[in-house]
């Protein structure tokens, strides 16, 4: 006589067979990335703090330059995480989508904070939001990790150097401003105010 | 269960089995037990519970852990049926934990669950809390604990290099599981000092461990002083506060208890000396902490000042277990706090109710506490 062998993940019947893979994220809707602004000039600029050292500075740091630089009106939200761990609920998507036009988010420097930063970023779109999540470069898996997890296992974040927690304050502002360019390219689309598939 | 004759065993069918998992990515790096439905059925009969019900969810992965993916992952783990209500309760008092519906699995810290098992199914089902309580070569200790790591693996699907992101993980994770040698403690067992008497596990998530070798006085204040040295020890202290617990050998326990100390004498005394000065800390960068408790170089202050490691002593763990052959006890340091709330192991039949657990539970420690080492 042969008998199945159950499943442990949960991801397929228990009656046995192998399980899907186990980063798809089956019956959700694709991902869309949320229209693109041809430039942040007037726009309210959210921040969303992960509670990590430096991230706050980092972020304001970020947000003034795109005020002070790049035409945005203002920061119109800053927010720290109360579990950095737990992706942003609709609560909270809901304050920024009034309070802002695009979000910048992060930093991921831990196993669970990481992950859930690139959870915020794909929320943030889905709910249209242009958004720039932000992780060092030491949990890139992770952070693929999670966005298949989510549904969107291309998504794209910034990546920067990793420590980010031992840098000190001019050294946190200098990497904000080596950043700039890249977190204005990913929250805008010049000429072309449409999003584009994720 | 009855074991099997050699003679009519296939090994070849054995082996495909096991190598089938691995292939599904289902395993810890050992073999696993090939789960049939036949024989998780013996593990839900043994506890009694619907296979549906949900024990925990973790938001983040969307994921679910029912009563049958543990059981699953238990009959994987090498665990007998029997010791499912054990796993079940350990289960229950891990999610009890706040790290755990939070971001504790995946951390870089990569933290151990430590259980304590008491009550008559110790020796019913045969843990071990006596020599080498720590390591290997006893089942119902190995594979308990095993358990939760694979059902955090495969049912979670958190797993080591993507979600799970431990930068080196901590000796013993998934193997810790140690009962209470109840019958050379001096004091209650430890369940029930917190309000949860007869079978039960007590669980915390655990940062590391680390020996006290003290075997050469007699004096309390000596042996509590190598405690406080060791609980004071800056390298772990990234909050304002650090949480830890102690388990005792017999012998510290019954010299501590001859000498009129109680559990709660023992961890006042220790909440009261474990530290470091400022002018100690300020030599590692950590003398202050800022709004949101974490450590830093601060402005220079009284270097004589004491800082205290432990916020508050009710969220103490201490536990006995060991053999009574030497004067070797262990500092667990926990990930972060604790629930302060065990949870009793319930058979299928058996009379203890879910109610009579949760009105013995006592409320969780201080929540000063909550300022350690959480997701670093």
């Amino acid at each position: 006589m042969t008998d199945t062998i159950l499943d442990p993940t949960g991801r397929a019947p228990a009656t046995g067979g192998p399980a899907p893979d186990g980063t798809a994220s089956e019956g959700r809707p694709a991902v869309r990335l949320a229209p693109r602004p041809d430039s942040l000039a007037g726009a309210r600029i959210g921040l969303l703090d992960n509670t990590k050292h430096n991230a706050m500075l980092f972020l304001q740091a970020v947000g003034e330059l795109l005020v002070e630089e790049h035409g945005a009106d203002s920061v119109g939200i800053v927010e720290t995480k109360a579990n950095f761990s737990v992706p942003v609920d609709e609560e909270i998507i809901s304050r920024y989508r009034t309070a802002c036009d695009v979000v910048v988010t992060g930093v991921g420097d831990c196993g669970s904070c990481s992950a859930a930063a690139v959870a915020d970023g794909i929320a943030f779109e889905r709910a249209g939001l242009p958004a720039a999540a932000v992780l060092t470069d030491a949990f890139d898996i992770t952070g693929r990790t999670m966005a298949g997890v989510q549904g969107a296992p291309d998504y794209a974040w910034i990546r920067t150097e990793h420590p980010m927690a031992v840098l000190s304050e001019d050294q946190v502002r200098e990497r904000a401003r080596r950043l700039v360019p890249e977190i204005l390219s990913t929250l805008t689309a010049p000429g072309r105010a449409t999003g584009e598939g994720a | 269960m009855t074991a099997p004759t050699a003679g009519r065993l296939d090994p070849a069918a054995a082996q495909d089995a096991i190598e089938y998992a691995y292939a599904q990515g289902w395993t810890d790096g050992l073999p696993a037990v090939p789960a049939t439905r036949e024989l998780v059925d013996r593990f839900l009969a043994a506890a009694g519970r619907p296979a549906d019900e949900v024990l925990s969810h973790l938001r983040q992965v969307d994921r679910t852990v029912t009563v049958e993916l543990l059981a699953i992952n238990a009959a994987m783990a090498g665990c007998l049926p029997e010791y499912f209500p054990v796993v079940l309760a350990a289960w229950e008092a891990l999610a009890r934990e706040r790290t755990t519906g939070g971001g504790g699995w995946q951390s870089t810290s990569g933290p151990a669950p430590l259980i304590i098992v008491n009550g008559p199914v110790r020796r019913e089902l045969g843990f071990n809390g006596t020599g080498g309580v720590f390591g290997p070569g006893f089942r119902p200790n190995a594979t308990v604990a095993r358990a939760i790591g694979l059902t955090v693996r495969n049912a979670y699907g958190i797993r080591p290099h993507e979600l799970e992101q431990a930068t080196q993980g901590i000796p013993g994770r998934w193997s810790i599981c140690l009962a209470e040698n109840e019958e050379e403690s001096p004091w209650a067992p430890l369940a029930e000092d917190l309000g949860v008497p007869g079978d039960a596990v007590t669980s915390t998530l655990l940062r590391t461990s680390e020996f006290v070798d003290n075997r050469h006085t007699a004096a309390p204040e000596q042996l509590l002083a190598d405690f406080a040295d060791t609980i004071g020890r800056s390298g772990p202290w990234i909050f304002r506060h650090a949480a830890a617990g102690l388990v005792l050998c017999p012998e510290h326990a019954n010299l501590l208890a001859q000498a009129g100390f109680s559990r709660a004498d023992v961890a006042a005394w220790l909440a009261e000396h474990s530290g470091r000065t400022t002018g100690q800390l300020a030599a590692v960068g950590k003398d202050r902490s800022n709004e949101n408790g974490v450590r830093f170089p601060g402005e220079p202050a009284d270097p004589d000042e004491f800082q205290r490691t432990i916020a508050d002593p009710a969220s103490m763990i201490i536990a006995v277990a060991g053999s009574r052959n030497a004067g070797i006890s262990m500092v667990v340091r926990y990930f972060a706090d604790w629930s302060g709330r065990p949870v009793a192991v319930r058979a299928a039949g058996s009379t203890t109710t879910v109610a009579a657990a949760e009105d013995g539970a006592r409320p969780r420690p201080g929540a000063a506490a909550a300022l350690t080492a959480e997701g670093r």
